[in-house]
Order: structure tokens, then C-alpha cells, then sequence
């Protein structure tokens, strides 16, 4: 990446909360870090710090991101290197409880600032469509839209692909439209069988738009939650080779599709339960 | 000590469960004491470069503040770099 | 401080421009007798028209010859049908002065087009209508439409090349063409087209309408053809959902 060639800046969004955005930033974030490409990972909500709990970097946080906007602090000092990997870094979200300490031209400045140091800056998005949700889908080059198998998780996905498409920078100036993409998380290839569930198909006919991966409800993001240690990194798991999945269609490889039917368990699974 | 404590022991310490527990009942401390408090940390950074070139010409970003919480205790972490002679 | 001053600083009144739509009745023949019963044949076919409407008399149109007018008279039938005088148009001396006399406002000739009413069969507030816009180009949606979204084709018909969400909204003054899944809500018809049309390759929409008379999901879901490529249309206030 030389001087004159700006990184990627890519919003994971979804609308609706609780669907795994900020599960998806940060293994999609450190999927790209793990295939050499120097990336910074962006906690956009305020007030509500979370991306740094499940990069497992908590206790390290001194400066967040409105304390940069405000000129407290500089991004160099706010900037959380990641102890893993050493192309990794993450900027935390700030604790305030000002709705209003977020503002376009303090985004703008550090996004840009950011989007000329690192190959990608991974925008992970609150819910709801406020400031935070706003701020991190204006700047946006592409959008990962997180969405669950579930009507109302659908319904808000849709929306937020309305506002891409209208309230972006890009829309306002008339440039390119930002890229959009599908990541369906939690699925359950059961519960589709047995018509419980809405199936990869329903979903992709009712956004229209293209998928970039589906990641199986798995044990394995609770774990990585607990742990701090993003669900990519268990390669072990179905959920984070998924996740490795997604991110090399991201670069634009070209992978088939797994973890869409139901995995035969072994017998050691099956007599002692649980799924993998 | 009977076995069935050896077990719970062990069980404490090794599940993911427990490791969230601990950083748990860290950060939420922290941050229940960090709401009490205003957040001092930029504001005393600010300052102490004031005082500083009063006497070395220095940068913002040559006066580094970090705090870090490990366990019971938290430790202030000041890094100053002067400037070359 | 000056009477003045006073004044201004508590207005009794506030004189305002504004627009009225309005009936003209255009008087061409000076015979009251039989005003009387055709206003009365037109108050049997559309009685909600006349219940103390707002009028203005148009003398304007009378040809030569046609004698003196009775205005008073003439008023007082149009009363009687429920047809209240506002003002009177005129262009001749003679009619100019006898509204004059008594105290009726005029009004000259206007140069507005304007268009005959035709009295429906249901009560209706009869308005000028307005000369016929000219064609626009039919306005062209390539992308899908998401849920929140509104577009509306003013004064032309709307195609859409793409799927619409539930819970987006198209509005158009002419036709509606959605070349994709209709899950959404189509108005066509807005300023009142009752030939206009919605036409939808696959029908799922929340909501068809057109010139105002609408179907809810609710009941084009019991139509033999939800689901299907359908064009919607109005006839006698009713909306007709036939297979394409």
C-alpha cells in the first residue's frame, strides 16, 4: 500500500440489534489482518462500549474515539495494538453520554486520517439507524449487512440497505454506490429443513443482494466472546471457518458455500450431546 | 479436602465461562469507579505538557499517559521523551 | 409613544393571497323559467353538488339580443337549488351596472381555460379542473426499493426494474409498472386518473390503489391471483386484478 492509494472502509451494519455485527467485525477484521493486510477495527456506538471486550483488549483502553474527534488525545495514542496479530489495531468507542459528540467533520477527519495509514478500516456499526449507525455507513466504500434468518432481523436489514443506497456520502455526490453484501449468521440448517426457519434463498429473494457467507449458530462465538479471542481465530469451529470463508470471498476468491446443511455429528457428538 | 472439591477447582478455572466472569468483574469495576470519577487522564496529560515546556520544548505526543488495571491494582504509566541535544 | 407605534404592534387583521377553486354557472340563454327546471333535473342527479355552493354568475357568455337580465331573479333561483352567488362576470354596461346597484362584486372575463363539469352520480365537490398536464417522460427505477422508501412520478408513469420491499411506497400520477416482486404499496392515480393502472410481475404488495380507491394485503391475498404477473385496474370504483 503505498502513500496515494487510501485503504477500504467497510461498515458491518445490520439495523436491527443483537444479530452479531460486532462478533462479525471483529473476526472479518482479523481475518484480513491474518492474511497480511493492515487493519483497524472501529467501535462507532456511543455510550455503549463493546467491541473491545470481545477483541479482548478491555484493559488496555485509554483514549477512545471522541476523545481523538475532541483533540484530547491523538489517534496514535488511541490507536489499541492487538497482541496477536501485528497488523491489527482497534479504536474503542467512547463511554460518553453525549449523543452529540459524534459530528461529520470530527468522523470525517479521522476516517480519512485512519483510511490513509490502514489497508482496511472495519466500521462496526451500533443498531437502530441514529448517529453512531449514520456516521459509520456514511463514509463507507463497502457494507457487510449482518442479518439473521428471522422476519424482523430481514425487515430492518432492508431498511438499512434503503438509507446505503440514499444517505450515504457516495449517494449524496453521485459517485459509485456503496458495494453491499449479505452475511447471514446463526443459522440453523434444522430448523430451515423443517421449514422453521427462513432458508439462504428466502433471505437473498427478499434483499436481493449478493451473499458473501453464512455463518451456522455455533457454541463457538459464545466461547470467543468469553474469552476475548475472536471466533476466526478457532479454527476448529464451524462459525470461524465460515468466517475465514467470508473474508477470502471479501478479497474475491471464489469459495463454495459450507455449513448450509446439516453436519453429520460424530458418535463421540452424539453420545455425549451439544453441537459443534 | 474431598475429591468433589479437587473437581470444583478445577472446573472453576478452566471453563471460557470463567474466564468472562473474571474480565467481567474487572471492567465493570473499573468503569463503575470511571463514572464516579471524571476522566482525568486526558485533561492530566494536558497539563503536565504544559508544565513540561515551561522548561523543554516538547510535543503533545511525546508525553505519553497510560493506565493499566491488572487484577486488584491499577498502575499509572507516565512516558516522557525529551527531545535530542 | 405614537398612535402608531400601537398599532403595529397589535394587527386587528392580515390580508392573505389565495387560491380558490370555484363553479361558474354560465348563463347562455336569458330565460329563467327554464333554468329553473334544468337546475333542478341537475340537483336530482347529483344533490350533494348543490348544498350552498359557492357560485359565480357568468354573464359573459350571453349572446346579443338576449334582453335585459334580472340579476336579483336570477339569484334567487340559483338560491333556491342551493347555488349561493359569490360575484357576477360581466362585460356589458348594462350588467355591470345593475350587479352595481346591488352590491354584488364583478369579476372581468377571465383568461383562465377553463373546463365543463360533468356531475358525477355520487356526491362530489366540483372543482375547476385543470388544464391537462403536458406528457412527461415515464420516470425509470433500475434498483430495488427498500422498506421506507418513497418515489413518486409526478405527472408521468412509473416503471421499476427491480424488486420493491415491503414497506416502500410508489406514487404515481399515471401508471405503475413494477417489473419484479411487488411487496410494497402502489398508489397510482394520485391527482385522481381513474384509467390509471398497476402493473406487477409477481402481485405481494401491501397495498394497491389507484385514484384513490384501494385494496389492503388482506383481501388481494384471497385472489386467485396473488402471486401472480397482474395488471390492476378501475372500473366503477372498483378495483379489477386480471392476470397479465
Amino acid at each position: 500500500m503505498g502513500f496515494y492509494t487510501l485503504g477500504k472502509i467497510l461498515v458491518v451494519t445490520s439495523g436491527k440489534g443483537g444479530v452479531g455485527k460486532t462478533t462479525t467485525s471483529a473476526a472479518i477484521g482479523t481475518g484480513l489482518a491474518l492474511r497480511g493486510y493492515r487493519t483497524v477495527i472501529v467501535d462507532f456506538d456511543v455510550g455503549l462500549r463493546n467491541l473491545d471486550l470481545i477483541m479482548g483488549c478491555e484493559r488496555r483502553v485509554v483514549y477512545d474515539f471522541v476523545n481523538v474527534i475532541n483533540g484530547e488525545a491523538s489517534l496514535t495514542q488511541a490507536l489499541i495494538k492487538d497482541k496477536r496479530l501485528e497488523k491489527l489495531y482497534v479504536l474503542a468507542a467512547s463511554q460518553t453520554r453525549d449523543k452529540d459528540a459524534l459530528n461529520k467533520e470530527g468522523v470525517e477527519k479521522v476516517i480519512m486520517q485512519l483510511a490513509k495509514d490502514f489497508d482496511y478500516v472495519v466500521c462496526d456499526s451500533p443498531a437502530g439507524i441514529e448517529k453512531g449507525a449514520f456516521y459509520a455507513m456514511y463514509f463507507a466504500d463497502e457494507a457487510i449487512i449482518v442479518t439473521n434468518p428471522e422476519v424482523s432481523s430481514v425487515r430492518d436489514s432492508d431498511r438499512m440497505l434503503g438509507l446505503l443506497a440514499s444517505k450515504s456520502k457516495r449517494a449524496e455526490e453521485g459517485r459509485e454506490p456503496i458495494k453491499e453484501c449479505l452475511l447471514l449468521t446463526r443459522y440453523n440448517p434444522e430448523r430451515v429443513l423443517k421449514g422453521e426457519m427462513l432458508g439462504v434463498q428466502d433471505v437473498e429473494e427478499i434483499l436481493s443482494i449478493k451473499l458473501l457467507g453464512v455463518i451456522p449458530e455455533s457454541q463457538a462465538v459464545l466461547k470467543a466472546s468469553n474469552t476475548g479471542q475472536p471466533v476466526i481465530l478457532d479454527e476448529e469451529s464451524d462459525a470461524g471457518q465460515a468466517y475465514g470463508d467470508a473474508v477470502d470471498r471479501l478479497l474475491g476468491k471464489e469459495v463454495p458455500h459450507r455449513f448450509l446443511e446439516i453436519q453429520k455429528k460424530g458418535l463421540m457428538k452424539r453420545l455425549f450431546g451439544g453441537r459443534e | 479436602m474431598n475429591i468433589f472439591d479437587f473437581f470444583r477447582q478445577r472446573k472453576t478455572q478452566n471453563t471460557t465461562a470463567s474466564v468472562a466472569k473474571e474480565r467481567l468483574s474487572i471492567i465493570v469495576a473499573h468503569e463503575r469507579g470511571q463514572r464516579s470519577q471524571p476522566d482525568y487522564l486526558p485533561a492530566l496529560q494536558k497539563e503536565l505538557v504544559e508544565v513540561i515546556r515551561k522548561y523543554v520544548n516538547i510535543d503533545q505526543d511525546q508525553v505519553h499517559v497510560a493506565l493499566d488495571n491488572q487484577g486488584t491494582c491499577s498502575i499509572l504509566e507516565l512516558n516522557i521523551t525529551l527531545p535530542d541535544r | 409613544m405614537s398612535q402608531a407605534d400601537l398599532l403595529d404592534q397589535d394587527p386587528v387583521f392580515q390580508l392573505k393571497g389565495s387560491m380558490l377553486a370555484i363553479t361558474i354557472l354560465e348563463l347562455t340563454h336569458n330565460d329563467l323559467q327554464r333554468l329553473d327546471q334544468q337546475l333542478a333535473a341537475k340537483v336530482a342527479q347529483a344533490p350533494g353538488f348543490f348544498q350552498n355552493t359557492p357560485l359565480i354568475l357568468a354573464l359573459d357568455k350571453l349572446p346579443e339580443g338576449e334582453g335585459a337580465i334580472d340579476i336579483n331573479q336570477l339569484m334567487v333561483v340559483c338560491r333556491q337549488h342551493g347555488l349561493r352567488t359569490l360575484a357576477v362576470r360581466a362585460v356589458l354596461e348594462s350588467h355591470i351596472t345593475a350587479a352595481n346597484a346591488l352590491d354584488i362584486p364583478l369579476l372581468p372575463p377571465s383568461g383562465a381555460r377553463e373546463k365543463p363539469i360533468e356531475l358525477p352520480g355520487k356526491t362530489a365537490k366540483a372543482v375547476e379542473k385543470p388544464a391537462e398536464p403536458a406528457l412527461r417522460p415515464s420516470k425509470l427505477v433500475t434498483s430495488p426499493i427498500r422498506g421506507g422508501q418513497q418515489v413518486y412520478a409526478k405527472g408521468a408513469d412509473l416503471i421499476v426494474l427491480a424488486p420493491v420491499s415491503a414497506g416502500a411506497e410508489l406514487l404515481a400520477d399515471g401508471n405503475i409498472h413494477v417489473y419484479g416482486a411487488m411487496r410494497g404499496r402502489a398508489l397510482a392515480g394520485v391527482q385522481g386518473n381513474t384509467s390509471a393502472r398497476i402493473f406487477c410481475q409477481q402481485l405481494g404488495a401491501e397495498m394497491v390503489s389507484i385514484a384513490g380507491n384501494y385494496k389492503t394485503a388482506e383481501e388481494l391475498r384471497r385472489d386467485p391471483n396473488w402471486g401472480q404477473a397482474v395488471q390492476v385496474s378501475l372500473s366503477e370504483d372498483v378495483l379489477i386484478i386480471s392476470p397479465l
